[in-house]
């Protein structure tokens, strides 16, 4: 019976053990985890900007018809959103081959992380930057059906905001140049 | 209190659209609605009546006056009000939860003004179809309800009756036994013998009072910018009312010292800037000169004062409170994701609709140096507009 040395008289936890768990997780599951959270997260920004773009479109078209058309760009600049997603994850996706051999080479530890946290950067980055242009797209199309001059001016606050998504595409490519399974 | 607690908050910016962002941008869409700048120009210009009509089929009025061949004043109103009342129950079918209780909460001050003209028509035997014609649309009952209210007798037992009966179930019946149980509270007797020396008019202000308070105390639960938008709304309503019970009780009754603490104190809204200092101070005063020198401690209310004291019948007071009202509703409409624009429409409208017979009227009865006299809704040159241009 081992006393750590500790008032309670026995192994309450073996606290050490904690920063072993990092390496005992496989690096197969780091770069799937990460594909799929590029993949997920960015879907769910683009949805979440849809619902809010769109909501407020078809209520402002009902007294105003001629929104309609113009003001889906906003739904399409969500849409890009997770189009960023899909390709990031199939980047990745590629990536990911079974390794010959039965140790993990520093390489492959090397890609699993690398491929981890770049799908989280993508994915985080496409969902704050999908809530960002559909709020911005609610508040485009209301604003067009009162005056329609003010569409354009508001579509430029629309373009800045994708570019956040497309920052977050852009580092997680060069996050993942070197990653390679095998 | 009858304060009925919202089921779900109204959702921040990124999830009010989830359940209420259609309804927010049909209400925004029908902002487009209001009469404008040039409309009002040309409607001024007019010299007869079907002058005006012409000028309104170019509005969003012309549907709403294909119904009626000639155009009064009273016609016109009719046809505006029905309007209204379509395009609010349009928007009502389209809310949920808690957007359809903030909506019938605007319904229920027309509610309230329906029971007490049937009640005063009552009371000087009028026709019920006339009363039922002259009701608010927006804040009708089940038609066997109505027909019912100025059946009662005018006794403190009927009144009784007519509360348990008929009152209870409608939305009003909270803020009716409310009244009942502090009257009564008050007298000292039970609430049978308290209407018989109430005045209708004393009803209707704590009617109202109560009215308000709950609905501030509904806005406030919701959070957000309703809670602070709609709250500021409520406050400035509530201390309208304050300042024009007491304008309105000099000369009458309820101005005797005696009555003033016990009576006219119990109307004054439990909400507002003015309470509970201002309203303790307002209590006590007995002429119009104390009213200003109570109100010039608030700022916000001693300009409105100036203009009423110093005026020579250029403006009055209710001149002052509309301007101030409107540029507070108008304001309502440049946040997004909040209810305050649903109530900040209606009034709106109702104020377009008050601008409107204004001007018939005063081209009805050639009266064109006071046709001016309105507040402009959405008007590009009101004053404050221009100043934050400049």
């Amino acid at each position: 019976m081992s006393d750590g040395g500790n008032p309670f008289g026995y192994e309450f936890m073996n606290f050490q053990r904690l920063l072993d768990i990092p390496m005992d997780i496989s690096p197969y599951n780091y770069a799937a985890t990460g594909t799929g959270l590029a993949i997920a997260l960015s879907v769910v920004g683009a949805a979440w900007g849809i619902f809010i773009t769109g909501a407020s479109l078809l209520g402002g078209a009902v007294k105003e018809p001629r929104i309609r058309t113009k003001n889906l760009i906003s739904v399409i600049f969500c849409e890009a959103v997770a189009i960023y997603g899909i390709i990031l994850s199939i980047i990745f996706s590629g990536k990911l081959n079974i390794v010959a051999g039965n140790a993990f080479t520093n390489a492959d530890w090397y890609s699993g992380f690398a491929i981890f946290n770049g799908g989280l950067t993508v994915g985080g980055c496409n969902l704050v930057c999908g809530i960002c242009v559909g709020i911005v797209g609610a508040a485009c199309a209301l604003a067009d059906a009162q005056k329609p001059e003010l569409f354009v001016k508001i579509l430029v606050v629309e373009i800045f905001g994708s570019a956040l998504g497309l920052f977050g595409v852009i580092i997680g490519i060069v996050m993942t140049t070197q990653a390679k399974f095998g | 209190m009858a304060t009925i607690h919202p089921k779900a908050g109204t959702g921040d910016i990124c999830s009010f659209n989830i359940q209420h962002g259609f309804a927010e941008a049909l209400i925004r869409g029908m902002r487009s609605s209001f009469l404008v700048d040039p409309d009002y120009h040309h409607l001024t210009q007019c010299e007869t009546l079907d002058d005006v009509r012409l000028n309104l089929t170019e509005t969003d009025y012309s549907e709403a006056l294909e119904d009626y061949n000639s155009l009064t004043p009273n016609t016109l109103q009719k046809a505006a009000v029905e309007k209204l009342v379509t395009e609010f129950q349009y928007l009502r079918t389209q809310t949920v939860e808690p957007l359809s209780t903030f909506l019938d909460f605007i319904t229920y001050e027309y509610m309230i003004e329906n029971v007490m003209l049937l009640l005063k028509g009552a009371l000087s035997g009028r026709d019920i179809n006339e009363l039922l014609e002259q009701c608010h649309p927006l804040g009708m009952f089940k038609e066997s309800t109505m027909r019912s209210i100025p059946t009662f007798d005018n006794t403190s037992k009927g009144y009784s009756d007519l509360y348990q009966t008929v009152l209870v179930d409608t939305p009003v019946g909270p803020y009716f036994a409310q009244f009942l149980k502090e009257s009564a509270a008050h007298r000292g007797s039970d609430s049978r013998n308290v209407l018989e020396e109430v005045e209708i008019e004393i009803i209707k202000s704590s009617l109202i009072k109560f009215w308000i308070e709950d609905f501030y105390n509904f806005a406030m639960s919701l959070g957000g910018d309703t809670a602070a938008i709609m709250g500021e709304i409520l406050r400035v309503r509530a201390d309208t009312n304050a300042i024009n019970i007491t304008l309105n009780s000099f000369g009458t009754p309820l101005n005797e010292p005696a009555m003033r603490i016990s009576d006219r104190k119990r109307l004054y809204p439990a909400v507002g800037h003015l309470y509970p200092a201002g309203t303790t101070m307002l209590a006590d005063v007995s002429d119009e000169e104390e009213l200003g020198r109570v109100l010039e401690l608030f700022p916000q209310y001693s300009a409105i004062w100036s203009i009423h004291s110093s005026g020579n019948g250029e403006k009055s007071i209710d001149d002052a409170f509309y301007e101030r009202d409107v540029q507070m509703l108008e304001l309502a409409f440049e946040s997004q994701f909040h209810f305050a624009v649903f109530y900040a429409y209606v009034k709106l409208k109702e104020q377009e609709i008050r601008n409107l017979v204004w001007i018939t009227e005063c081209i009805l009865q050639q009266q064109k140096d006071e046709i001016g006299k309105f507040v402009q809704v959405f008007s590009q040159h009101t004053p404050w507009r221009e100043s934050k241009r400049r």
